[in-house]
């Protein structure tokens, strides 16, 4: 782990709460803008098992498994009139913390894990509901400036509590 | 609450809007309705080795779904036989025995109880405590067809088959596309404040809903097909058990029609092997592909065919769900994506990406299905919505009769319709009308498919 008053951390976690900005406020093509063409953005389904099998992720199933394609396919849907469930839109809050910056394979991406806490309101009748848990993040260096190249959010619950992924992790 | 009026009133489409937030018909629903029927409780390709489980559950009932040392499928009540507790806490994994954390009574991967401590001092061996002929309680009935594991609380209901009966000639199309059937992956899990019925119905027989819930898929060219005039042009059938809906597509044969929704030639190939002459033929002469279908009470499927990159390379998906009722006005989806077995890789890894798209808990569609189901559900909460019933009677005239014929070339069992109509959403509820009634509504009763005594005109 690269020590905190590196240079490095500073760049990813700078990187990070700048995102956390775009998406809560919805500001979801320079969001895309931030992403390499190759991006792998994926979300594995938890599953609670035993000590001894190591919970975690399993059964190679996701709540999302996501390339640039099905990215922008999902930003572009929310461009529509017709995406209802975001019609009046959530008000969230990513509160990105415990950020860790370490030294990548190549020397122009560093592999960055944060906590994500994702507050979630909708409307004025339902209770509000968070989508919990850890980031792992590649960030790649293009052209002077970062963009994310993979993530994997390992979310805490086994069971979602909220009632769709019509929000990014 | 007069329960026969209420039933009256849904079998002819007009449905008490409290159906879908009482607390009492939800206490009535879990015995009359889940303590009864044939409920799916996992696919066996989920537990492919031996010792491999998945927990699931029938409402509060907790079963661990086991492949034992030979090989067989058991559904074991998750309760320890000593104090009762929950023997497997975790939703799966693999092992050889269960220990219980109490006071350790262990059972093999069959249920057999193979070790209680001190079992001589304590209970005075097996003269008093037989623990060679002690098993955990099986599911009263458990029984799989085309690998998916269903089970019941009732000693008494009839085998899966008749359960299931005519359905099982659509099943097929979903479940069995080659001799090997499907592989699933999943199940996605996760909770929403929704009453289960109306997924049901959706799923059974709302073509209505899809060109304009789904709207926004056809505008940014994720999926081409829903636009009205291609749903109403599809057929909506009911068989047995359970109902769906379907798409019209263009060609006049088995394999263009296939390959027109991204399926490649060597599983076409296979289809040909294994589906009937009449399964076959619905998909050839009138060009029906089987989209959403419910067999009740809460197992869907669904199955599309979108664009799954930039090239334009459309490839379809199967999906099965089951809406699992956690209240009157809160369920748990379980979703999982399905994919026949011997399908090739680079098929398995683009139908994928398909699912994840299109359903489950990040799905483009499913997102706006559920924002309906929550809102339907929160408005039936109310005072007024005691005094409204919803008009649920598309396809019916004043006197109950018939809009329409029924087809008379449709080449599967049952009844099925072309244009819109609610036909599906009113049988499903005819059948949990007569289970909350407490009749028998497998036995020897005439299909459900018209549940009023419709008269063509």
């Amino acid at each position: 782990m690269l020590p905190f008053d590196h240079a490095a951390h500073h760049r990813a976690h700078e990187f990070l709460v700048a995102e956390a900005e775009l998406l809560d406020n919805r500001r979801y093509d320079e969001w895309l803008a931030l992403m390499t063409e190759d991006i792998v953005y994926r979300m594995p389904v938890t599953v609670t098992t035993s000590p001894a099998e190591n919970g975690g992720a399993g059964g190679g199933m996701h709540h999302f498994d996501e390339d640039l394609y099905s990215l922008r396919r999902r930003v572009a849907r929310f461009a529509t009139e017709h995406a209802w469930t975001e019609d009046p839109p959530s008000r969230t809050r990513r509160l990105v913390t415990n950020v860790r910056a370490y030294a990548g394979e190549c020397q122009a991406e560093w592999r960055v894990r944060s906590y994500l806490l994702l507050f979630r309101s909708r409307g004025d009748v339902r209770p509000s509901d968070f989508v919990v848990g850890e980031r792992t993040d590649a960030l790649r260096e293009v052209d002077g400036e970062l963009k994310l190249a993979r993530r994997e959010f390992l979310v805490d619950e086994s069971v979602l509590r909220t009632q769709n992924l019509a929000v990014f992790v | 609450m007069n329960l026969e009026a209420m039933v009256a009133d849904v079998r002819r489409g007009m449905i008490p809007a409290t159906i879908y937030s009482d607390a009492e018909l939800f206490e009535l629903e879990r015995e009359r309705v889940f303590g009864r029927a044939w409920l799916f409780l996992a696919h066996e390709s989920e537990i492919p080795e031996p010792g491999d489980y998945v927990v699931r559950r029938i409402q509060d009932d907790s079963f661990i779904v086991i492949r034992d040392e030979h090989g067989q499928v058991r559904v074991l009540f998750n309760m320890c036989l000593h104090r009762g507790m929950q023997l497997c806490r975790a939703e799966a994994g693999n092992t050889s025995h269960f220990r219980c954390p109490y006071h350790a009574w262990t059972y093999d991967n069959t249920g057999k109880v193979i070790g209680v401590p001190f079992h001589r001092d304590a209970y005075g061996g097996e003269e008093v405590l037989e623990t060679r002929r002690t098993t955990l309680l099986p599911a009263p009935r458990s029984q799989s067809h085309n690998g998916l594991v269903f089970a019941s609380l009732d000693a008494d209901a009839p085998d899966l088959e008749s359960y299931l009966g005519e359905f099982t000639f659509f099943l097929d199309l979903y479940t069995r596309q080659s001799e090997a059937g499907l592989e699933v992956r999943g199940p996605q899990r996760w909770v929403v404040d929704a009453n289960w019925k109306i997924a049901a119905e959706n799923f059974a027989g709302d073509a209505y809903h899809t060109p304009v819930t789904h709207a926004s898929v056809v505008e940014i060219g994720l999926f081409r097909e829903p636009k009205a005039r291609k749903r109403k042009e599809g057929a909506l059938y009911f068989a047995g058990r359970g109902g769906g809906t379907t798409y019209k597509l263009p060609a006049n044969s088995f394999e263009e029609n296939l390959a027109h929704v991204g399926y490649p030639e060597e599983m076409v190939e296979r289809m040909a092997r294994v589906w009937s002459p009449d399964q076959q033929a619905l998909v050839t002469t009138p060009g029906f592909m089987v989209s959403a279908a419910t067999v009740f009470p809460n197992l869907s499927f669904v199955h599309n065919w979108p664009q799954v990159n930039e090239d334009g390379l459309v490839v379809p998906f199967i999906s099965m769900r089951l809406w699992q009722p956690l209240g009157p006005t809160r369920t748990e989806i379980l979703s999982w994506f399905a994919v026949d077995r011997l399908a090739p890789d680079w098929f398995k890894d683009a139908s994928y990406k398909a699912y994840l798209m299109c359903f489950g808990s990040s799905g483009m569609f499913e997102q706006d299905d559920v924002e309906n189901w929550a809102s339907i559900t929160q408005m039936a909460k109310g005072q007024l919505a005691k005094r409204l019933h919803l008009n649920s009677r598309m396809g019916l005239d004043h006197e109950d009769r018939l809009l329409r014929e029924p087809l008379e070339t449709w080449p599967g069992p049952g009844q099925a319709f072309t244009g819109f109509g609610e036909y599906n959403q009113r049988a499903v509820l005819a059948i949990w009308g007569d289970y909350m009634l407490g009749r028998d509504p497998v036995g020897d009763a005439a299909p459900p498919s018209q549940p009023v005594d419709a008269v063509p005109r």
